[in-house]
């Protein structure tokens, strides 16, 4: 009798919970495997690399494909260095443009009214509203006749044209959330409208300004279309396009392409983790009485 | 401290006034509540006042200076804001000190003066805590602090009570006029509920639709509303307003009612009644003017009780009179049913008579 009620009172398992977590880590396998395996296969030897069946961990682990493409004194050392820092400097100049744009843009809409503002706002994301395939060829064009092709400027204008309309439209919704009294009591306290603004606003908005940092650096990092179709030169090229070339050049170099694209995806993880620490506590610091 | 002039002080947005030729002054010292419904202007009077939006006619002057074209940060005054406004990435040491580092003050005078502050506002314990670590009152006494650590020529209120539970804000109500009297400071207050304005301030100053209705001491606004907007918004429960029709009888003017009964005024209320422009008239009578009687007596007019809301120290019952309802408080020993006809006496003396048409009180 008492071990009957002892298992009625047992807590029934909740299948509804169970199988959303195997399907978690169902998902988790299918987004890791990839990586786990780009991983795996850059410190294979070329020969390990093409094994049929595959080695699942190498027999001999070499770091020789990283030093390979980190050695500048080799030629695809140069070459992927090179590509790396256009990667960045194209990145990194786009993420502080669409910053430094962005967040007057996106205040001026929050805080001021006027004429053409809505119609000035719908135009903004308009752009958003299409594919950007479309614009590959208009914009080609465009960049010839502005004679950009093959250079920096090229990419980056391109990407403040993605970048910029998702930044304002984020961070516009931030700067409506900052009640107006702040920048009042601050203006009353003897600031400019400007020190209201950086003193008081801005460091509020660091949340939305951070975020838009990293989605402005993600978006230029990863792009590949424009950069393959403006940059035709070896000493422009941006990651994405060097490695494509570098993968059609030495087709069967499995070992230091993934090594190239597993360097490749570091400043974005390093990039993301740093930053989330500073996202979340300025995300709780708000706590303004509405 | 100082006086602050607002001279014919206009604020249009588009084709609607706000704010409509508002003029009036605070005596140095002073404290004055602007007071009226919400959409009245009260709030948009205040921050023409603080420089926070542009006007679109008219001045202001704190103390001897016009300051119309001056930014805030120039006008030399503080402010406290109804969600408090402070800074919540800053401690409170530093919300305090703010107002101090923009003037560009030492270090050492920055912390005695944020020091001195905070003792006075019992706040010294705090001083490390961020915004959203303290409590509602809390807040509250450090948006005071914010405001009166700089030692400015003006304090401007915007409904700063407003957020706090009922209790609280009786207690701060009290320090608030305690903080003006030990200060002797201007205060200009905002605030929709009358009760406030009665209980702290020198002057009231009545807005409605963008107009400023009366400006006057509490007790006088209280006494004699200048017409029936202001007699029906100071005064808790409302003074009531029951419409009559004038005639004349003889050389007295009696108030008929649709049902047919009358009510003779004395001499000096039919002086007053003879100078509305038609001949409808609006009575007003406060609750604790009017009393009640189960029986008819000569000057009483007949009514039916609507409700009965007994508080304790006093009842206040709703009568129907001429289908308009009147307030009226009553002992509690008093008894009365709902339904029941009553009969209503008038104190001649403190009634109020409004010119039908204008609305407005009706002078002798």
């Amino acid at each position: 009798m008492s071990s009957v009620s002892m298992t009625s009172r047992r807590k029934p398992i909740d299948w509804w919970r169970m199988s959303g977590r195997v399907f978690l880590v169902l998902l988790l396998i299918f987004t890791i495997l990839p990586m786990a395996w780009m991983v795996i296969t850059s410190l294979k030897t070329g020969f390990a690399a093409m094994q049929y069946p595959p080695q699942w961990w190498p027999t001999e682990p070499t770091l020789d494909n990283y030093i390979r493409l980190l050695d500048p004194s080799q030629n695809i050392g140069r070459d992927f260095l090179r590509y790396f820092l256009n990667s960045i400097f194209v990145s990194v100049v786009t993420t502080v443009l669409a910053v430094v744009i962005a967040v007057p843009a996106a205040y001026a809409f929050s805080r001021f009214h006027f004429p053409g503002r809505t119609f000035m706002f719908f135009a903004v994301l308009l752009r958003n509203m299409f594919p950007a395939v479309i614009f590959l060829v208009p914009l080609f064009i465009l960049m010839r006749w502005l004679g950009l092709v093959n250079t920096h400027g090229s990419l980056i204008l391109t990407y403040l044209t993605f970048g910029l309309p998702l930044a304002i439209w984020l961070l516009k919704g931030f700067y409506d959330n900052i009640p107006i009294q702040l920048e009042q009591a601050a203006r009353i306290d003897g600031a400019t409208r400007f020190q209201a603004f950086f003193l008081i606003v801005m460091p509020l908005s660091s949340p939305g300004i951070i975020a838009t940092s990293i989605y402005s650096f993600i978006g230029a990092w990863n792009e590949y279309i424009y950069a393959y179709t403006f940059l035709n030169k070896n000493d422009t090229m941006t990651l994405p396009v060097g490695i494509q070339r570098f993968f059609a050049e030495n087709a069967t170099d499995w070992p230091g392409l993934m090594a190239a694209t597993f360097m490749m995806s570091i400043p974005v993880v390093v990039l993301f983790l740093v930053l989330q620490k500073y996202f979340v506590r300025a995300l709780t610091e708000g706590a303004v009485k509405h | 401290m100082a006086e602050v002039v607002l001279k014919d002080v206009v604020k249009t947005y588009g084709n609607i006034f706000a704010v409509n030729h508002v003029s009036l002054k605070v005596a140095d010292g002073e404290f004055v509540a602007l007071v009226g419904p919400s959409g009245c202007g009260k709030t948009t009077t205040l921050n023409l006042v603080a420089g926070l939006i542009p006007m679109s006619g008219g001045d202001v002057m704190i103390g001897d200076r016009v300051v119309t074209d001056l930014d805030p940060k120039d006008r030399d005054i503080a402010m406290v804001f109804q969600n408090y406004a402070l800074y919540p990435n800053k401690s409170v040491y530093n919300n305090l000190a703010f107002p101090l580092q923009m003037r560009k003050l030492s270090k050492s005078e920055i912390d005695s003066k944020v020091q001195a502050a905070a003792k006075v506002l019992d706040i010294t314990h705090l001083l490390q805590r961020k915004p959203r670590e303290l409590s509602g009152g809390q807040q509250q006494r450090v948006a005071l602090g914010r405001a009166l650590v700089r030692d400015p020529k003006v304090f401007l209120m915007d409904e700063p009570l407003s957020n706090l539970d009922a209790k609280l804000r009786v207690q701060m109500r009290s320090e608030i006029k305690r903080f003006h009297q030990d200060l002797n400071a201007t205060i200009i207050y905002v605030t929709h509920d009358q009760l406030e304005a009665v209980t702290m301030a020198d002057k009231m100053a009545v807005m409605n639709g963008g107009f400023l209705q009366q400006y006057d001491t509490p007790a006088n606004v209280f006494a004699h509303p200048v017409n029936m907007f202001v007699a029906s918004f100071v005064g808790s429960p409302a003074m009531s307003l029951i419409p009559l029709t004038a005639a004349t009888k003889g050389t007295d003017v009696v108030l008929t009612s649709a049902e047919g009964w009358e009510l003779p005024l004395s001499p000096v209320n039919s002086q007053k009644a003879l100078k509305a422009k038609s001949n409808k008239v609006v009575l007003g009578a406060r609750h604790s003017t009017v009393r009640l009687h189960k029986s008819q007596v000569p000057g009483s007019v007949p009514g039916k009780v609507y409700t009965v809301e007994p508080t304790g120290d006093v009842t206040f019952a709703q009568v129907f009179v001429s289908s308009a309802i009147l307030n009226i408080s009553l002992a509690p020993s008093v008894v009365i049913r709902p339904d029941e006809t009553v009969f209503i006496e008038f104190d001649q003396e403190r009634m109020h008579l409004f010119d039908g048409e204008t609305e407005m009180a009706l002078a002798g």
